[in-house]
């Protein structure tokens, strides 16, 4: 920790067609070989201070107030900041690993003969080895996360930007990128980490600089509002399972395999009843997807049956108004004018009246609390607002059952909590099971009534 | 690449300049025996890459289901009679035109096709034509994601739903808007992805040929473990220059 590495002064900045500043009175400096944690809820401006650092904000109103001292190699074929994006799949553009691993050092002019051994060296500090001419397809999202960082440090950055990187891993891949860190720590690197949930970092982080609205707080070297992640919601949730004894799921020895990745469900059995909150877990490729898939007809399994609000062997077009199912990504469901409009959607379809449709539209944005975007346009709305939306245009015919796939992906800790608590109400309004299939710990370890484990393509029933 | 086939070891230029040329007949084939010929051609191309039937259903699935629509259309328009033909036709032709581009994009390393475009097009250009090629598969699996979501929230988007024209709102509403949406904000992240890492930063750039100089390098690096300093271009370096 000799010198500092980035010295920012003052930095404020406002997007294109803003009105109110992404980022206000930014100061701050980071030391040589410094890991630091920038921490705070979506929104608060941490990725575009990643990208203000990185000199990639193009337009707007920008006050240029930083100065990085990463002193720049004699033949200039290196960058003096690296920075890694959240989105690994976007952000891969080659077909093969050492040709993405090559991409940068060919933008800097840099040798063949010098590419071939950064390409190497790189890939080794990320552990995929042996992997170049591996095609990047076929690669899991945590090798996804390895590449992306492989292909940051081929360029060999003096200062290096990690935005959200857990956000697609599981817990292997969040104790493995750990590791990975930990390594590059060691080895004198310089990292800034933008984190909402620093908690598997906590052993490497130096210190952390907690953003909020903006505006950056006081550097801390423990882990700032840590308290927040003992939160409890699981009072607020009620379960009708035991007064309505009903099946609401039911899957029988179900088979699933793929000529590519081979089997993905085995003899999966499975009961669940009415009003039942329960948690699908299993890392990255475990099979989750594959059984809701199966659940909702969308896949027709080798063997097995599957017996879904009542419905034998599903089919999509049967399941609108008893069945809602929440994909990862709200915007690729978002099309209507008014948010109000999106919610209604499903009503129409399923012939309900003007009047009803009202009422129950209003209810279900009650829930999902916000009532107070109701004539918004979705797709003008945050991540986490559009979110909301397509909660609550899912939840508005209420249905028997709720299947949820990685629900908190992009989400913050804060936004998972009230996710939760909506889901949490559903049983005791409607009697409606919740079925969450995610790869993260449930943010309140008390919510589900079951938890069931997904390994290998097995199921395992873990209670809590 | 993992897999290994004549096809694959065809340079990429010729690969783009056969891929031209069959998907331009697609373009101009009219009768029934124009066709079956480049059908059966193409099924050649195809296979000879060690392709399989799984591979040439998830290639071209979508267009199956916008053949449905095609042809719906024509027998709408012109009656079952006389729509069924030109239905098909143009359907065939689109997938024609659809399935050398996939063999290339399946057969080809990024270098290789950069290294072909850039005999005809600056280096910029030629990464722009790679890029939107890369990214086919992305946005056909995005698209079977939307389509998923929205029939499950009761739009009628199947096939034999989009034969009513009642249902073509929900087409546009329902898929390609979301659709749209999702393109635009992957072009931002590509392009936020390629600045980062400093494409387009200089006039020129070198190339990096993977199966060329794994071996050397893993040669150069048994003999010695420190990358010498190097401050300036040497000749090999302007070899590789795009």
């Amino acid at each position: 920790m000799s010198s500092d590495v980035l010295t920012i002064n003052s930095l404020a900045y406002t997007y294109p067609g803003a009105s109110t500043p992404a980022l206000t009175d930014v100061s701050c400096s980071i030391g040589n070989g410094e890991f630091i944690c920038l921490t705070g809820d979506s929104g608060c401006g941490k990725t575009t201070l990643l990208l203000a650092i990185k000199g990639l904000l193009r337009g707007g109103s920008y006050s240029d107030a930083i100065t990085i001292t990463v002193p720049p190699s004699d033949d200039g074929w290196s960058t003096p900041v690296g920075l890694v994006f959240q989105n690994a799949e976007s952000q891969i553009l080659c077909t093969t690993v050492a040709e993405e691993v090559a991409f940068g050092p060919e933008n800097l002019c840099t040798p063949p003969e010098e590419i071939a051994l950064r390409v190497r060296e790189s890939l080794q500090a990320v552990g995929l080895d042996d992997c170049e001419t591996r095609h990047v397809e076929r690669f899991s999202a945590g090798q996804k996360q390895r590449l992306t960082i492989a292909s940051t440090l081929s360029m060999k950055p003096g200062l290096l930007l990690l935005d959200e990187p857990t956000s697609q891993l599981d817990g292997k891949g969040k104790r493995d990128l750990c590791e990975l860190l930990t390594g590059f720590k060691s080895q004198g690197y310089t990292i800034i980490m933008a984190e909402h949930d620093p908690r598997p970092f906590t052993n490497i982080i130096d210190r952390y600089l907690p953003i909020a609205g903006g505006r950056i707080g006081t550097s801390t070297s423990t882990m700032p509002d840590s308290g927040r992640y003992a939160a409890n919601i699981a009072a607020t949730t009620e379960s009708v399972a035991e007064a309505e004894p009903e099946v609401a799921i039911e899957v029988q020895e179900l088979c699933v395999s793929y000529p590519e990745t081979g089997v993905a469900l085995q003899r999966v059995s499975l009961k669940v009843m009415r009003g039942e909150l329960i948690h699908l877990f299993g890392s990255n490729g475990a099979g989750k997807s594959s059984l809701l898939r199966c659940l909702t007809g969308l896949e027709t399994p080798d063997s097995g049956t599957v017996e879904l609000a009542g419905i034998t062997d599903p089919h999509p077009e049967h399941l609108p108004g008893k069945v809602g199912v929440l994909f990862q990504n709200p915007s690729r469901q978002l099309f209507a004018e008014s948010v109000y409009e999106e919610v209604a959607f499903a009503l129409r379809r399923m012939g309900a009246s003007t009047q009803e449709i009202k009422r129950v539209v209003a209810e279900a944005l009650t829930l999902c609390g916000i009532g107070h975007l109701a004539e918004r346009a979705p797709l003008t709305l945050s991540f986490g607002e559009q979110h909301r939306v397509a909660l609550a245009a899912v939840v508005a015919p209420k249905p028997l059952v709720l299947l949820l796939d990685e629900p908190f992906a992009g989400l913050d800790f804060p936004q998972r909590l009230t996710l939760l608590a909506i889901l949490g109400e559903m049983p005791g309004r409607y009697g409606t099971t919740v079925v969450i299939a995610s790869h993260d710990e449930l943010p309140d370890q008390a919510w589900a009534d079951r938890t069931l484990h997904l390994r290998g393509g097995h199921l395992d029933e873990t209670g809590h | 690449m993992t897999h290994d086939s004549p096809v694959h070891r065809l340079g990429a230029g010729w690969k783009l300049a056969l891929g031209t040329l069959l998907s331009a007949l697609a373009v101009g084939a009219r009768t029934p025996g124009e066709l079956l010929a480049l059908v059966t051609v193409t099924l050649v191309y195809y296979f000879a890459a060690r392709l399989t039937p799984f591979d040439l259903w998830r290639d071209t699935r979508f267009f199956v289901f916008q053949a449905v629509l095609i042809i719906g259309l024509y027998c709408l328009l012109k009656g079952g009679d006389k729509g069924l033909w030109p239905g098909f036709r143009q359907s065939a032709q689109i997938i024609l035109f659809y399935i050398p581009g996939a063999v290339l994009l399946r057969t080809t390393r990024t270098g290789d096709m950069m290294r072909g475009l850039r005999r005809i097009v600056p280096y910029r250009l030629s990464f722009l034509v790679f890029v939107s090629i890369r990214f086919v598969p992305f946005f056909l699996r995005e698209l079977d994601e939307i389509m998923t979501a929205q029939r499950l929230r009761g739009a009628r988007l199947l096939p034999r739903q989009l034969v009513d024209p009642r249902n073509w709102g929900d087409l546009f509403h329902c898929l390609l808007l979301p659709l749209m949406v999702r393109a635009l904000k992957t072009a931002e992240e590509v392009s936020l992805s390629a600045e980062a890492r400093e494409f387009g930063a200089r006039q020129q750039r070198t190339f990096y040929d993977v199966s060329r100089q794994a071996g050397q390098a893993a040669t150069a690096h048994l003999k010695q473990n420190t990358v010498p300093p190097c401050s300036h271009m040497g000749p090999e370096a302007g070899k590789g220059l795009l």
